[in-house]
């Protein structure tokens, strides 16, 4: 695993579960950029080759949804993978995503959806269908 | 036709026949007085005649006794002839002064021959006699009995004429009196056709005046009858019972609602005492409630009865009412009856049960939205850090994440029971530490506070204390924080704060020992449109987030706990904002029927 260099930005307002995975996708092989809101890591977002992005949902300022939108129009080819404490999600917003799951689906769901994300060559990703291959 | 006019009528009708009959009587009287002179000078024929016969007779008396004298001459003989001679006199005076000029002549003439009859053959004759002469001679008799046929013939055309006269006389007063009567007739034929015209006439307007009065009549009763169907069908149309009573409370009228609503029928209970019909008691304590017309004669206005209230019908079935009262007054303002409006609010109470329950659900609902994402996201941290504890062999870092996971989970659960003690109800009150209830609505409310972008400052002293219901308390402090939040918006404000109140009975109006809470935001304000109806149920500004029943509730709530609630609000300059205040009494007497 450790031969994987994608950079990520994770963007989540809670501190804490926003440092747990860090570390976690540090120790998976990443290297992790972190945000504590929508427009920090969109400045981020613009300033790194980010290869993948996992986006918080419920964020105070700008949501999830209003950031994964910006992103498309700065870099559409990059993958999003949005988080969300929610169950139900308007289909407008996860619909930005290429990935949508819920938190507390535990690390190895992430790591995998993640990996799935990642592992076609770049060129073909921004027209990847994720949500089947993910299970 | 008034009644002036009908008694003029009266009058006319009264006054006409008889002047019309004291003209027909002049009219009489002076035919009949003309038929009298006539009959006047009948009489004076009448007695002209008999005065000339009497003179003849006289004549023929003195004549008679010449002739019986000449024969005998016995002075005896001559007495008729002497005695004749005044009576004689006296007559033709009379006879004189009454005849008629045609009359005259004769009479002269008769004078005449007969003074020269007693002067020429009367007296000489007796002369004669007397001196022993003979007076048989008969030139000197023939001259007498010339003279006397003279006399005669002279007092004969006097009677000729006097009966002419008599007879001209009568046969004028009977065409006098057949004029009188066929003046009579045509008079009283006229005087009874005009009598009876007028009679007619009159008494036709009279009766045209009676029919228009008792047409009027009429067509005010059809007008009356129709105008109280019309109230009738109103009043039974009505969807509320309708009692009216009289003033000693006995039922006068009731409409269907009000028969079905007490099962009494109209005939059942008219002239009932209004509570044997109207049978109300607290739907709690079950004693009888005041009646409204007993309650309308105390306090002479309109009254209502409070909530609460079942009517006891006459099945024995029940229902929860609500009923006001009014007064019937008279023209000078007296109390003569009493109208009682009263409807079943059964399923009423129960919409607004359901409304309660719902807005509970409501409250309950746009919590668990913050909820979720508060337990989820320990939950994501903990599950991570369990992945890493399994592919993790150094201890310094398991002890680390193990750490981290348990402050995970002491947040999960510290969120799990605040909010199950959200819904956790009791029966009767219990004392409720305002902090802690708080302190728990802001850690459930704390994730909605980060997405709204507004800062919450609490100022929440420990150990104050007062009695009530938690779970509705929070629900009023829900409310009440959120919408604080919802209108201070991003970087907006928010104060939560408890002030202690001790009890101070000397103030005015009296303090009473409890705590305020006060939920101050810096937002726009509330618009002063706005302020009237903030506590009334339906009433939001949020549109579609909102069900408009939340400070309806709360108030409802806060009444019930015999707290106050109030907001205080500025729409401009700096310290725009608003000022949410409840006041709870540390003792209070809970009453449930205020909710």
């Amino acid at each position: 695993m450790k031969n994987r260099s994608h950079l990520v930005l994770c963007v989540d307002d809670e501190a804490v579960g926003l440092g747990i995975r860090q570390i976690l996708l540090e120790r998976a092989g990443y290297r992790v950029l972190t945000a504590a809101d929508g427009a920090s890591g969109l400045e981020l977002f613009a300033a790194h080759p980010v290869d993948a992005v996992v986006l918080d949902y419920a964020m105070p300022g700008m949501h999830g949804g209003q950031v994964a939108r910006k992103m498309r129009q700065i870099k559409p080819e990059v993958p999003i993978l949005l988080l969300s404490a929610y169950l139900d999600l308007p289909a407008e917003v996860t619909s930005l995503a290429d990935l949508y799951m819920t938190k507390g689906e535990g690390a190895p769901a992430l790591l995998d959806k993640l990996g799935n994300l990642l592992s076609p060559p770049p060129a073909s990703q921004s027209s990847a269908r994720m949500n089947d291959a993910s299970d | 036709m008034e009644f002036k006019r009908f008694k003029r009528t009266l009058r006319q009708v009264l006054l006409l026949p008889i002047v019309a009959c004291l003209l027909l009587a002049g009219v009489l009287v002076w035919q009949i007085s003309g038929a009298n002179s006539t009959v006047g000078l009948i009489e004076d024929s009448d007695q002209r005649i008999a005065l000339a016969t009497l003179i003849e007779k006289l004549v023929v008396d003195e004549e008679t006794g010449l002739r019986g004298y000449q024969t005998t001459s016995d002075p005896r003989f001559l007495a008729p002839f002497r005695d004749a001679e005044a009576p004689m006199q006296q007559a033709i005076d009379k006879l004189q002064s009454m005849a008629r000029p045609e009359q005259q002549e004769d009479l002269k003439q008769f004078l005449a021959e007969h003074r020269i009859w007693r002067q020429v053959f009367a007296e000489p004759l007796i002369a004669t006699i007397v001196g022993g002469g003979h007076a048989d001679d008969l030139d000197l008799n023939l001259l007498g009995k010339s003279h006397m046929d003279s006399m005669r013939a002279h007092l004969d055309a006097i009677v000729a004429i006097a009966t002419q006269g008599r007879e001209g006389r009568v046969a004028h007063w009977r065409r006098q009196t057949r004029h009188l009567l066929f003046l009579l007739i045509g008079l009283a034929l006229a005087i009874g056709l005009f009598v009876g015209l007028f009679t007619r006439g009159r008494l036709e307007s009279a009766y045209a005046a009676f029919r228009h009065a008792i047409d009027l009549q009429r067509r005010r009763a059809e007008e009356i009858f129709q105008s109280e169907q019309h109230l009738r069908t109103t009043l039974s149309s009505i969807g509320d019972g309708v009692i009216t009573c009289d003033a000693e409370a006995r039922i006068q009228m009731m409409n269907p609602v009000a028969q079905k609503l007490t099962g009494w029928t109209e005939s059942e209970a008219l002239n009932r005492p209004l509570d044997q019909v109207f049978r109300i008691v607290n739907e709690t304590t079950r004693m009888p409630v005041e009646n409204p017309v007993a309650k309308v004669q105390r306090l002479k206005g309109i009254v209502t009865i409070g909530n609460h209230t079942t009517l006891l019908r006459k099945d024995g079935s029940e229902f929860s009412v609500d009923d006001s009262g009014a007064p019937i007054r008279n023209a000078a303002g007296q109390i003569t009856g009493i109208v009682m409006v009263f409807r079943d609010i059964t399923l009423q109470l129960k919409t607004r049960a359901a409304l309660l329950a719902n807005e509970k659900l409501a409250v309950a609902g746009r919590l668990a939205a913050t909820i979720a994402h508060e337990i989820h996201n320990p939950l994501d941290s903990v599950a991570n850090l369990l992945y890493l504890l399994q592919h993790e062999p150094k201890a310094e870092e398991a002890k680390q994440f193990i750490q981290m996971a348990q402050r995970e989970l002491a947040r999960v659960t510290q969120i799990s029971r605040a909010m199950l003690s959200l819904y956790r109800e009791s029966k009767a009150p219990v004392s409720v530490n305002l902090k802690e209830t708080l302190d728990d609505l802001l850690l459930l409310m704390h994730r909605r506070f980060q997405i709204l972008g507004v800062t919450v400052s609490a100022e929440l002293p420990p150990d104050i204390v007062v009695e009530g219901f938690p779970a509705e308390l929070r629900q009023v402090f829900t409310n009440l924080i959120t919408n604080a939040a919802e209108a201070a918006g991003q970087g907006g404000a928010v104060t939560v704060r408890i002030t202690p109140q001790t009890a101070d009975t000397a103030a005015s109006p009296a303090l009473e020992a409890g705590a305020i809470v006060e939920i101050i935001d810096n937002g726009p304000g509330i618009p002063p449109e706005n302020r009237e109806h903030l506590f009334s149920p339906f009433f939001t500004t949020k549109g579609e987030r909102g069900t408009g029943l939340g400070l309806w509730v709360s108030q409802g709530i806060i009444r019930k706990h015999a707290g106050s609630i109030n907001l205080a609000s500025r729409t401009d300059g700096p310290a725009h904002g608003a000022t949410a205040r409840v006041f709870l009494a540390a003792k209070p007497i809970i009453d449930p029927a205020s909710e």
